[in-house]
């Protein structure tokens, strides 16, 4: 600005200057007795032309190198607007390699490296149990292990404790199902968050009968309480319990959602409500593995030692409170930002690798292109040397070009990963949300800007220098084909196209994995249906539906209801979806009836997940019936349909129908003796991630949980049908929060948001690399094909048949591409290996994906060589011959 | 006064003129024209295409300084005085010139 101002004012300082000296002569003319006419006439012809001096002047100036500079923009710009495809191809390839690059690489700093959002959270881990005998399997910890430890001299300077927890909110309008948590009163300031209205916990709180005080986090305030600061102080409805809220989150508060914790501790996707843990008696006796504790280790303490501490003190709380358990608990701390990106890491990091291909893809491009664009001025160039322009001119011309378009892609690529940052936010995996707004990452801007820019600058400046060392009239005799267009430049963009070609395929192939494991992840049989289903979660709080009787008549008449329904083939409900697994169900040890030592026992029997069920479940979720039969409306006495994988852990190589009949205990292992009555095929997580976990079903009649989720079986399209299942549901209680009536095809792409992130992105940077290898292969043989225009003439003319000029140029083109694609299907074989532990059902060499790309990748090179072959064999060899 | 009658101005001699005009007094471009034409009796006629170039390109190497007074016509004009570099310049200039008009001098008043 400043340097604008600066030359404004000399331009005026100029004008003034010869407009006096003008006036000066011309008074001195009229003095001497001419006219003022004529003494203007003079004066101006004397002067000269006025605008050739000041032009003189301006050259003069010590600032001159800045009109210089202002001259080879323009000079840049015009040369770039006369080859619009030239300028479109790099700023293209700019913008698609910076933007990929710096939007996943933003990602990967706010997900993996940018520092959590709490004071001091290197320091801060989760505990876990690792339970020896089943598969090192972890479960969360104890009630009573926090309190032991807090009270305990260790080399923790604080802990925390939280358990989920879900409440139906009423009043103030529509009834709302809330995820939640129950935390220890220190919870806020453990995490180093002050709340922004209110106050927090206090250590009183935590005592059974003060307990009915809550936090709310910002959006559930803004959202239903219109950020009103009325609501500090307000008496809210939980679950028809009053309860005081005393505090407001602050905005933007990052705490574990769903399974982050632990995959037995089910958040809700967003955690709305907080409430003080208050153990009572009974529940500091029993032995419930449901809270997670966080842990903030002191300066300079070592994380081993503060571990070994904690698991003393659990095996003799344990020793104490079972005395006949022999075995030996280890505890693990899990690093608590492994707790944010475990599930999201790997793949994000595989996501990274394929971006940084893609930006050598995009050099090689660029590289490329500017070749091609020297070699086709080398003609120009010779001429403006010989006609005597500077060479550091021409030097600062070319450089400025690439400059130019180095701003512009720039540009586009900083505006496109801004936008795309923003949409894998909001169509990635939860994990990617969790973390407040992550922004661009300039320092990987710069970086991809400066590895773009810079190959292509090199690579149009090259050439330069060559023309540089030789005199010009050489130069211009030997013209562009030789010279800079020669054999060794031809050799090189050849070589770039195969470089190009090897990582396109290996990106490709990756891709291609990458979607035919995700097409088979979406087929896969899980033991239930799929398609033309619906899901609604309904939770009846313990006040209006008291465990028992009234929670078995409501989902009786809703089922029977919506069964009733038109379009409905068969609902049914389940205490937790196997879809969305660990939510909303127990997680108990299964005993044998003649185990008569069970808490010697316990860490030694298989643990189930415990469902309970309405008799429709079954026939509305397809499941496969092995031997026994299914459960009907009336069960006199306790029986249970238990999954394949549980019955072959149980009673291990015995025929199925042997079976039925069989008798087992779960959980309390003073509880009545359940009967198997059938045994099903084993259902699996919708992201099939896990190994099929036992399952025990349990008639609604005999265990009636308060929060199920009703599935239903339709004839037809089933989203339809929402609305009359809604109005059922009001129906019969019109108090009741209904969340999103969703399809289980929904509820199942949800749980494998990761995978289809991972796989899209890449399928989308394999897609781009395509499109550049096209423009290189197209750009390579359309040069080449300009550069022998005469040569193809000649042959055309002494009768070389069409056909053969065609099948010259494919195999100019096709060279390249083919040495490339072998040596890319070699490192897509390693990069399968290497992708292994995300593929599904296929193996690295997976003969489908790599056959297919491979193809592709040939079709494209084809076309690529198609338009250029075309011209070349409908050459006039005429005109041809006339070339140059 | 016809054309053929005035000297040529030999390359770079100009920036010597100039810089022993401005030397007496800060002076304005004009007048530096002017003065120019008058102590050469009018053999020295400065085109003013040439005259500001030569100015700027002084000013810019620090030889002369320049600034706006007001002249006695009551108008804004730039007056350029000579600095000190510009008259150790001058002094050098004026030196090497001298040498050169001797030698000059010397070739072509020898005998055939």
């Amino acid at each position: 600005m400043r340097i604008i101002r600066r030359a404004r004012n000399w331009e005026k300082g100029m004008d003034t200057e010869l407009r006096f000296h003008l006036d000066q002569q011309i008074r001195d003319y009229m003095a001497h007795g001419l006219s003022r006419l004529e003494a203007e006439r003079r004066a101006g012809q004397e002067f000269g032309a006025l605008e050739l001096a000041k032009d003189e002047c301006r050259d003069q100036r010590s600032t001159e190198w800045l009109n210089h500079i202002f001259r080879d923009v323009r000079h840049a710009c015009r040369s770039l607007y006369k080859s619009p495809g030239f300028a479109a191809a790099v700023i293209a390839t700019l913008a698609l390699g910076i933007g990929a690059n710096t939007a996943i690489f933003s990602l990967i700093y706010s997900v993996l490296l940018k520092p959590l959002p709490y004071p001091a959270a290197d320091r801060v881990f989760s505990v876990e149990t690792i339970l020896p005998q089943h598969n090192a399997q972890t479960l969360p910890m104890r009630i009573q292990d926090y309190l032991d430890w807090r009270r305990a001299n260790t080399a923790f300077e604080s802990f925390a404790a939280l358990t989920p927890a879900q409440w139906n909110l009423a009043g103030d309008g529509e009834p709302e199902r809330l995820g939640g948590a129950l935390v220890s009163a220190n919870f806020f300031s453990f995490l180093g968050a002050t709340p922004q209205r209110g106050r927090g916990f206090s250590p009183e709180e935590e005592t059974p009968g003060r307990q009915n005080v809550v936090v709310i986090s910002d959006s559930l305030w803004r959202r239903r309480y219109g950020a009103s600061p009325d609501t500090i102080g307000k008496t809210i409805l939980l679950n028809a319990v009053p309860h005081l809220v005393v505090g407001i989150a602050p905005h933007g508060l990052l705490v574990p959602t769903n399974t982050l914790l632990h995959p037995t501790l089910a958040f809700g996707p967003s955690v709305d409500i907080w409430k003080p843990i208050a153990p009572t008696n009974d529940e500091l006796q029993a032995e419930n593995w449901n809270y997670g504790i966080l842990v903030r280790l002191r300066r300079g303490e070592s994380a081993e030692r503060g571990r070994q501490q904690l698991q003393r003190m659990l095996n003799s709380s344990i020793h104490a409170a079972v005395p006949d358990f022999t075995g030996e608990l280890t505890t693990r701390l899990v690093p608590i930002r492994e707790i944010y990106s475990s599930q999201v890491r790997l793949r994000l990091l595989l996501i990274f690798a394929a971006s940084g291909l893609f930006l050598l893809i995009a050099c090689t491009n660029i590289a490329n292109l500017f070749l091609a664009r020297v070699a086709g001025r080398a003609t120009e160039l010779a001429t403006r040397i010989a006609l005597g322009a500077g060479r550091a001119r021409i030097l600062s011309h070319l450089l400025m070009e690439g400059l130019l378009l180095a701003v512009v892609g720039g540009a586009v690529g900083a505006w496109g990963a801004h936008s795309a940052v923003r949409l894998l936010v909001a169509y990635g995996p939860a994990e990617l949300r969790n973390l407040s707004a992550p922004g661009l990452n300039f320092a990987a801007l710069w970086f991809a800007l400066a590895v773009s820019v810079g190959t292509g600058v090199i690579c149009g400046a090259l050439p330069a220098l060559h023309v540089w060392r030789k005199d010009a009239a050489a130069t211009l005799q030997e013209a562009a084909r030789s010279a800079l267009g020669g054999r060794g430049a031809a050799r090189l963009r050849e070589a770039l196209v195969a470089v190009e070609m090897t990582l396109g395929a290996a990106l490709l192939a990756s891709a291609g994995l990458l979607l035919h494991s995700f097409i088979n992840v979406m087929a896969a049989d899980r033991g239930y249906n799929v398609e033309r289903v619906l899901s609604v979660d309904l939770g009846l709080s313990d006040s209006r539906y008291a465990p028992g009787p009234r929670r078995i008549a409501f989902f009786r008449e809703l089922t029977r209801q919506i069964q009733a329904l038109p379009g409905v083939q068969a609902a049914g409900a389940i205490g937790g979806l196997p879809a969305n697994s660990g939510a909303a169900v127990a997680f108990q040890t299964i005993f044998y009836v003649t185990d008569a030592n069970p808490p010697a026992v316990a860490m030694q029997r298989p643990v189930a997940f415990i469902r309970s069920v309405t008799p429709g479940y079954f026939a509305a979720s397809g499941a496969t019936l092995r031997a026994g039969r299914f459960l009907t409306e009336s069960e006199p006495t306790p029986v249970a349909i238990i999954s394949e994988s549980l019955a072959k852990r149980l009673w291990p190589n015995q025929l199925m129908t042997a079976l039925i009949g069989r008798v087992f205990r779960h959980g309390d292992f003073n509880g009545p003796p359940v009967t198997v009555a059938g045994i099903v095929a084993d259902t699996r997580p919708g992201a099939l991630d896990r190994e099929p976990s036992p399952e025990v079903y349990r008639p609604q009649t005999q265990r009636a949980g308060g929060t199920m989720s009703l599935v239903i079986k339709t004839a037809q399209e089933p989203a339809a049908l929402g609305a009359a299942v809604r109005a059922e549901i009001r129906k019969l209680d019109p108090d009741l929060p209904i969340p999103a009536i969703r399809t289980m095809r929904e509820i199942l792409s949800q749980t494998v948001a990761e995978r289809r992130f991972q796989m899209v992105l890449t399928l989308l940077l394999a897609l781009a690399a395509l499109c550049l290898g096209s423009i290189g292969i197209y750009g390579v043989v359309s040069y080449s094909v300009a550069c022998r225009t005469r040569d193809i003439g000649l042959r055309i003319a002494l009768g070389a048949p069409r056909r053969d000029v065609m099948r010259w140029v494919f195999a100019i083109g096709l060279r390249p591409v083919l040495i490339g694609l072998a040596v890319g299907l070699i490192a897509a074989v390693c990069i399968g290996r290497a992708l292994r532990a995300m593929l599904y059902g296929i193996a690295a060499t997976d003969p489908v994906s790599l056959t297919l790309v491979a193809l592709i990748l040939l079709m494209t090179a084809i076309l690529a060589c198609y338009l250029p072959a075309r011209r070349a064999a409908t050459l006039d060899p005429v005109i041809a011959l006339r070339h140059e | 006064m016809s054309r053929h009658q005035q000297a040529d101005l030999l390359q770079g001699t100009l920036d010597m003129l100039i810089l022993k005009v401005a030397a007496l007094e800060p002076i304005h471009g004009y007048a530096i024209v002017q003065r120019l034409q008058h102590i050469s009796k009018d053999a020295l006629q400065i085109r003013q295409g040439s005259l500001y170039p030569a100015l700027y390109r002084l000013e810019s190497r620090g030889w002369l300084k320049a600034e706006w007074k007001t002249t006695e016509g009551g108008r804004e004009a730039k007056f350029y005085s000579l600095t000190r570099e510009g008259r150790r310049q001058f002094e050098s200039e004026t030196a090497g010139w001298k040498r050169l008009c001797d030698a000059i001098s010397l070739v072509l008043e020898t005998p055939e």
